[in-house]
């Protein structure tokens, strides 16, 4: 492997771009795995209730319907299995949520 | 059952439920049954800070230009903080070390204990610096009708579950006669008495404290008392940990994830536990209208308070799987997210004085890529 295609291979897995439909509200929104998928809702202008931003508080807990993430901070507030903290995860996939 | 400081006697703690096995003998975290309780440990030491790094001084010149009916919501604001964190200071030790079976979890609570009386230490520094004397501040709190009002219901399950473990503990199971009063104690009634304090306590972190921290940062929003304002902001950010650990014990309790007969009570005192979060959202209005009653500040009233007391508290009982009886969908606050928000927390050093530290921030991670151009 020669030094070139890894760093591409790398510049294309930060820029992966995933399709994110909230439950009541028209078209998906594209998400990136980037930064965290508070961040990118927020980027859409929605309002996500939110407080410490780093997974310790719970208060932007949200229901995953399908999909999956994957957490870039351990979440230390209390989680159903069937929910996520955006604050602290990136998508894995596309995802249906529905915000709390 | 009489409480030993080292219990000689084998246990297993992976087996021991949270509350009312075996008291714990030795104080190991390389096995954990709830290993949340560590992480939060972890967290919480991560957060430490001293109130007297925060500098307080130029808000004596703001507090001289507040108008009176803003110099009563400010004090009697950090009259209330200061009772809620004189009562959460010691009663998690005095009432769940006690009965606590679970080595992370009994460090746990006398970690919490602890950054409560950091925070009765930091409302010291903010009144020295407001006021030549303190004391009439300080000798209000215990005088004080309204205040009083609430120290009565915040201390109550307290209180109720300290006594019962004191009796089951010098007298064991059975209906006893104490000051003329009956008794009835066995481990059911313990139980009981343990999940209704539990709810009261994680109402008061969830709930009781929001209405003050509110108060602050509404004079925060309109450059006043900025010091004061940097010390709520580690305390809130405190107790949104605090918060955390107890809704993690409701919620272990009511999936059945530790003690089942923990689990028939969440069932059966559901509604009490219920109206222990609806009536301290009602106390918390009434306080509201206590605070103002002289007035309003720029920026905040009593009913936008109340709003904010609904909205918060529709979002905490969800947290623990209670219904909320409240409408409030927006949050009428939105400002109140920035100064919760614990990136904020951490300030520049050129700014101010450092209050946290990273320590060991060493990123050791090694991913194969970093290898990518080696050539050999």
């Amino acid at each position: 492997m020669t030094s070139e295609t890894s760093i591409s291979e790398d510049m294309d897995k930060t820029r992966i771009i995933y399709q994110v439909r909230l439950v009541n509200t028209p078209g998906p929104l594209p998400c990136t795995s980037k930064c965290s998928l508070l961040d990118s809702l927020e980027s859409h202008q929605l309002e996500v209730h939110s407080h410490c931003r780093e997974g310790f508080c719970g208060a932007c807990r949200t229901k995953l319907i399908h999909g999956e993430v994957e957490y870039i901070t351990d979440p230390l507030a209390y989680i159903d299995d069937d929910e996520i903290l955006p604050c602290c995860c990136v998508p894995k996939s596309d995802l249906v949520i529905k915000l709390g | 059952m009489k409480y030993t400081t080292f219990n000689q006697k084998v246990s297993n703690p992976l087996t021991e439920p949270m509350f009312f096995g075996n008291p714990v003998n030795v104080a190991r975290y390389d096995q954990q049954k709830h290993n949340i309780f560590e992480k939060l440990i972890e967290k919480q030491i991560s957060f430490f800070w001293r109130p007297e790094e925060v500098d307080v001084s130029k808000d004596r010149v703001d507090f001289q230009k507040l108008t009176d009916s803003e110099k009563h919501i400010f004090i009697s604001n950090l009259k209330y903080q200061t009772l809620l964190d004189s009562v959460q200071g010691r009663s998690p030790n005095i009432a769940f070390l006690p009965i606590v079976s679970l080595p992370e979890l009994e460090t746990w609570i006398e970690t919490w204990s602890f950054f409560e009386t950091i925070h009765s230490r930091s409302y010291t520094h903010i009144l020295r610096n407001l006021f030549s004397d303190p004391s009439d501040v300080f000798e209000d709190i215990v005088l004080n009708d309204e205040i009083k009002l609430r120290a009565s219901d915040i201390s109550r399950y307290y209180d109720d579950l300290i006594f019962a473990t004191q009796l089951w503990q010098t007298q064991g199971e059975g209906r006893h006669h104490v000051d003329g009063q009956d008794y009835l104690i066995n481990q059911r009634e313990l139980k009981k008495k343990l999940y209704l304090c539990m709810n009261s306590v994680n109402a008061l972190e969830a709930i009781r404290f929001y209405v003050s921290f509110a108060c602050t940062f509404a004079f925060a929003e309109r450059e006043m008392m900025e010091g004061n304002s940097k010390i709520i902001r580690l305390i809130a950010r405190d107790e949104n940990l605090h918060l955390t650990s107890t809704q993690h014990i409701l919620n272990i309790w009511a999936r059945g994830k530790d003690d089942p007969e923990m689990k028939e009570i969440a069932e059966e005192c559901h509604d009490q536990a219920r109206d222990i979060f609806i009536k301290a959202v009602e106390q918390e209005k009434q306080w509201a209208s206590y605070l103002f009653q002289h007035g309003s500040m720029i920026g905040l009233n009593k009913d936008i308070l109340c709003q904010y007391v609904e909205f918060i508290a529709t979002h905490r009982m969800s947290a623990i799987g209670m219904e909320s009886p409240f409408e409030v969908t927006t949050n009428p606050l939105p400002w109140m997210n920035n100064y919760l928000n614990s990136d904020n927390v951490q300030v520049a050093p050129q700014e101010s004085e450092i209050s946290s530290y990273l320590v060991g921030q060493i990123d050791s991670e090694v991913n194969a890529d970093d290898f990518g151009d080696f050539d050999l």
